[in-house]
């Protein structure tokens, strides 16, 4: 019993020091403070707290930034959220929490109605939840373009490229065995044949533990298929470099989230030539407005550890800080979360370059269709899946390693700044 | 059973000391007491079976998840109310330690510690495989119906929970069953010696400890909202509850209850000193270190400094 | 059919290596040592530390970690098996602590993102249609060379029966006059150097990341548990059984099964078999 007392007046006079310190704006961040995706969040946001500061703060106040660890666990994540919302007391949240872990925090978050902000996760389903539930996700914005529409774009780049450019006319897809694989998997299975006219050979689902992929890669060259179709989120350098070692003599393209990262190919230690992948915008060799460009100088010169660039989360971080901030001056404050939403939602961000809308940092609104894909996208970010990309940045770009080392986008034109190529050991068609 | 006074007067104290609780913390550390009870539910779950028998259990988080799994899926998927799922979870959880029960009828010791970590790898793998449209797959499932809301409501829940665990065990293990359970772990020769079943007592030990883990763990799953195999059947999970339970003392009540508490709170009074990756390291550090110290736990530390201070007055 | 051949033996080898030193452990000091993934993740970065990111010659690397491994043997038998008496549970529950404690301080020095060894040896051989990754042949030519060589060390060396003393009977051992400290201290550290170097190979076969020694620990508890407490022999022939049915799974049958196929081998096994395929030998 005294054990318990103590704590509690332990706990309590913690309280009451964080209960005194409250006239500032108190933003929390939850996420890995271990991995590159947390840390791209984290120092977005820390670069975006800085900048605000120095330019007086946010409705006179000054804005402090505390941290909650979630060493990428499920359950840390949930203590994480509490921890900032009941003993911190944050009045705004940025995320940069992997899949499960904001599935982990969501109910926390529909229970203390905070305004937070996910800036990596992109799962649909969340999105889903919004439709589903408006009222008690009404304070949840995702500023990232979700899975659906990465999909679709890469159906594109298959029509265009992969049949246009390579004639591959069959695939075989590679993907692990997780909600993520499946989803896309059934995304692209479904658009493969009919829209780009490629035909689906085989579906090969793998243990994301696997050791040794020597007879998967044998079972995909087994299908017959012109190229393998990769879809892989977890220890996905595991594939992408028994790929190279066993220099398998088929194209691979598809989903590689390690290959994201600039730091994938010290990682790799090179073993990640030829690889491409989609990525979320702006990715890595991805050339950047005059804005993100700025911010990425502001990175660099303050950071000297890993990731030496932020991840596309850090860019989303930097301007959806701004953003929530400018919706809270609007709205008064984070107090009422539902009038914050709504000035949240109305929050439009545009990054030209050369004269040309580059970056489009919006969300969309309960009502509009996206055209392509058909449906609505409430509190996800604006994206556009026709080019000439006049509306917004495309979902998602195609980006390739080359052997040498050089990473740059291939697709979709408007925004590739290098051709697609096959890895010097693949014979072309 | 030999019920002392003070034994009524430390349960008193205790259960009046936790419900006067709320008006004495914030609610943030309500929110760390609540993951403290439920570790402890675990922890004396895990200690029924393991503690008390020797059998010893690297795979708890197996009965836990098959609770905790049974009532997600039928309340989120099919709308079964909770007062009939939480039920239903705690017979299925019954049903999976028959399944535990079966391999430590034939294998003791180290051989079984290994089979339980296989069957936790088992059911890890097979939640994201087989059916995922039920599970949620990788991603599990978010917006399962919580219980309560806030933390106070939380909070009693979970206290009345654990207290009635621990109280209902202590009573439990007072009784000839007790003393015959320990009498499995200390030489389950001697036990068929003196005309008792050992399987049946085997039986019972995992019956009642799996009947704790699927309450626990359903109770937990409406309590987090949230369900994702990764979070469950990890080592790191199985490793939470057995140190809870051996840190503050196996083979008692208070004692599991203890480790899960400061288990709990030194992982959560580290964050705002150490946010990052040390966290875990001088948590996991700490807790070698007194393991290593006192490998029969903080109970008996308290036990042995007490005797030392009634031995000096 | 022979690249199942060629693709199972490259896997097995390294299974056979990696399990090992569990195995060693296991029938010597009758003790599971959760820690033995450690040896695993600390060798594995400490090649990577040395050869890939300071730049010295591979084997160095090599050697540097089997050094460590022997060191961190040691260590634990001095600091934790010691001390605890031989407490089973007791050493269980503490090397279990240790493995966690030892993930969180690779975390803290290398950071939570997974590497990629460069291959020991570059370069493909073609094979009946088969790819055969040099270093993937080195590594499985390597674990059997090891193999060979402690195989020769316990039926040849006065050590070597010392410790097949101690496996077969640990009281009758001490009777006859042999010291178990000290071989019970040469078994840890063989098992730290087996750990090390496996951890090498198994790290350029997949990846090198803190979570890395968990999935090699269940490994070489499938191998122990389907051989039971026992020779060299056995655990050599499970391990081969383990890896060619992880090959077969992937290649025929279902690769998303891969691990349900090894956790379901375990439990049939254990249930019809309790003291595994091969029983209790002679180390």
């Amino acid at each position: 019993m005294t054990f318990r007392l103590t704590t509690g007046v332990l706990a309590l006079s913690a309280g009451l020091v964080a209960g005194a310190a409250s006239a500032e704006i108190k933003v929390g961040f939850i996420g890995s403070l271990s991995s590159d995706t947390g840390l791209s969040t984290l120092r977005g946001a820390e670069i975006a707290v800085e900048e605000l500061n120095a330019g007086g703060g946010v409705m006179g106040q000054q804005i402090s930034l505390v941290t909650a660890d979630t060493g990428e666990d499920v359950t840390e994540g949930i203590k994480a959220y509490e921890y900032l919302a009941e003993t911190e007391e944050v009045d705004f949240i940025i995320s940069g929490s992997i899949d499960d872990v904001s599935l982990g925090w969501l109910p926390r978050m529909q229970e203390y109605q905070i305004p937070t902000l996910d800036t990596w996760t992109s799962y649909i389903g969340i999105i889903d939840m919004v439709v589903e539930d408006p009222e008690t996700m009404a304070p949840y914005f995702m500023n990232i373009a979700s899975d659906e529409a990465l999909a679709t774009l890469y159906i594109n780049f298959g029509a265009d490229v992969l049949k246009g450019q390579m004639g591959f006319e069959s695939v075989v897809i590679l993907a692990e065995d997780t909600a993520f694989g499946g989803a896309i998997t059934g995304l692209v299975t479904e658009a493969l044949a009919p829209v780009a006219g490629i035909e689906v050979k085989d579906i090969i689902t793998y243990d994301i533990n696997t050791n040794d992929f020597a007879p998967i890669f044998a079972k995909a060259q087994a299908s017959g298929a012109d190229f393998i179709y990769q879809v892989s989120s977890v220890n996905s350098q595991v594939v992408s470099s028994q790929y190279v070692k066993l220099q398998v003599p088929m194209a691979m393209t598809g989903v590689n989230v390690a290959a994201l990262g600039l730091e994938y190919w010290e990682d790799t230690g090179g073993a990640g030539g030829g690889i491409s992948t989609l990525s979320p915008v702006p990715s890595v060799g991805f050339e950047l407005d005059p804005a993100s460009q700025a911010f990425v100088d502001t990175y660099q010169a303050k950071y000297d550890s890993r990731p030496k660039i932020p991840h596309f989360n850090g860019f989303n971080a930097y301007h959806g800080l701004k953003q929530a901030m400018a919706a809270a001056t609007e709205a008064g404050g984070f107090g009422d979360a539902k009038a914050w939403a709504a000035a949240m939602i109305k929050q439009d961000l545009k990054l030209e370059k050369d004269g040309q809308l580059w970056l489009r940092y919006g969300f969309w609104d309960y009502d509009t269709v996206e055209p392509v894909t058909g449906r609505t996208y409430p509190h996800n970010a604006l994206f556009d899946l026709e080019a000439p990309y006049d509306f917004a940045q495309p979902s998602m770009v195609v980006v390739q390693w080359q052997e040498n080392g050089e990473v740059g986008v291939v697709y979709p034109p408007e925004y590739a700044n290098m051709e697609f190529s096959l890895p010097s050991w693949v014979p072309s068609k | 059973m030999g019920l002392r006074w003070y034994h009524f007067a430390l349960w008193g104290a205790f259960i009046v000391g936790l419900a006067l609780l709320p008006e004495l913390v914030s609610k943030g550390t309500l929110r760390t007491i609540i993951f403290a009870n439920y570790l402890a539910i675990f922890a004396i779950s895990w200690d029924v079976l393991s503690g008390r028998t020797g059998y010893i259990s690297f795979g708890h988080p197996f009965l836990i998840g098959i609770g905790a799994y049974t009532t997600a899926i039928l309340t989120k998927r099919f709308g079964v109310p909770v007062e009939v799922s939480i039920p239903i979870a705690v017979l299925t959880t019954m049903a999976g330690g028959l399944i535990v029960l079966l391999p430590a009828l034939r294998v003791k010791g180290s051989y079984f510690a290994m089979i339980t970590l296989a069957f936790m790898e088992l059911i890890y793998q097979l939640v994201q495989v087989v059916r995922p449209d039920l599970t949620g797959g990788t991603r599990g499932m978010s917006g399962v119906p919580t219980l309560t809301r806030g933390a106070v409501n939380g909070f009693y829940l979970s206290a009345f929970l654990m207290v009635s665990v621990a109280l209902t065990m202590w009573l439990l293990m007072r009784t000839r069953l007790g003393t015959a359970l320990s009498a499995v772990g200390m030489n389950e020769e001697s036990v068929r010696g003196s005309g008792l079943s050992a399987t049946r007592l085997k039986m019972v030990a995992f019956l009642l400890s799996a009947a704790i883990a699927g309450l626990g763990g359903a109770f937990y799953i409406h309590y987090l909202g949230t369900i994702a195999p990764r979070a469950l059947f990890e080592i790191n999970f199985a490793f939470t509850i057995i140190v809870a339970a051996l840190i503050g003392g196996a083979s008692t009540i208070i004692g599991p209850v203890i480790g899960a508490f400061f288990l709990t709170f030194l992982l959560e009074y580290l964050r705002p000193y150490l946010p990052g990756a040390e966290r875990y390291l001088i948590y996991g550090g700490v807790a070698l270190l007194l393991y290593m110290y006192q490998p029969r736990g903080i109970y008996e530390v308290i036990r042995q400094g007490w005797a030392r201070v009634r031995g000096l007055a | 059919m022979l690249q199942i051949l060629i693709q199972g033996l490259l896997l097995s080898g390294l299974y056979a290596l990696l399990a090992m030193g569990f195995t060693l452990i296991f029938s010597i000091g009758r003790v599971l040592n959760l820690a033995y993934g450690s040896y695993l993740l600390i060798g594995g970065y400490v090649y990577f530390q040395f050869s890939q990111v300071m730049g010295m010659p591979k084997l160095a690397g090599v050697a540097l970690a089997a050094i460590v491994g022997v060191v961190m043997g040691i260590a634990k038998f001095r600091l934790i098996v010691k001390p605890l008496k031989g407490d089973h549970v007791a050493v269980e529950i503490s090397t279990l602590i240790l493995a966690v404690v030892l993930q969180a301080a690779v975390v803290l020095v290398f950071g939570d993102s997974s590497k990629i060894l460069l291959p020991i040896i570059p370069g493909v051989k073609w094979l009946a249609g088969t790819a055969i990754p040099y270093s993937n042949l080195f590594a499985a030519i390597a674990s059997w060379l090891i193999l060979i060589g402690l195989y020769l060390f316990v039926r040849t060396t006065h050590t070597g029966r010392a410790m097949q003393a101690v496996s077969m009977d640990p009281k009758g051992a001490a009777i006859s006059g042999i010291d178990s400290d000290r071989v019970n201290m040469i078994t840890w550290a063989i098992s730290g150097a087996l750990g090390a170097v496996a951890g090498v190979f198994f790290a350029s076969y997949t990846q090198l990341y803190p979570g890395m020694w968990v999935g090699p620990l269940i490994i070489a508890v499938a191998v122990v548990i389907v051989g039971g407490i026992g020779s060299i022999i056995g655990t050599l022939i499970v391990a081969h059984i383990v890896g060619f049915m992880e090959v077969i799974v992937s290649a025929w049958i279902a690769p998303e099964l891969r691990g349900v196929f090894t956790m379901l081998l375990i439990i049939v096994v254990l249930v019809a078999r309790p003291r595994g395929l091969f029983g209790r030998e002679e180390l």
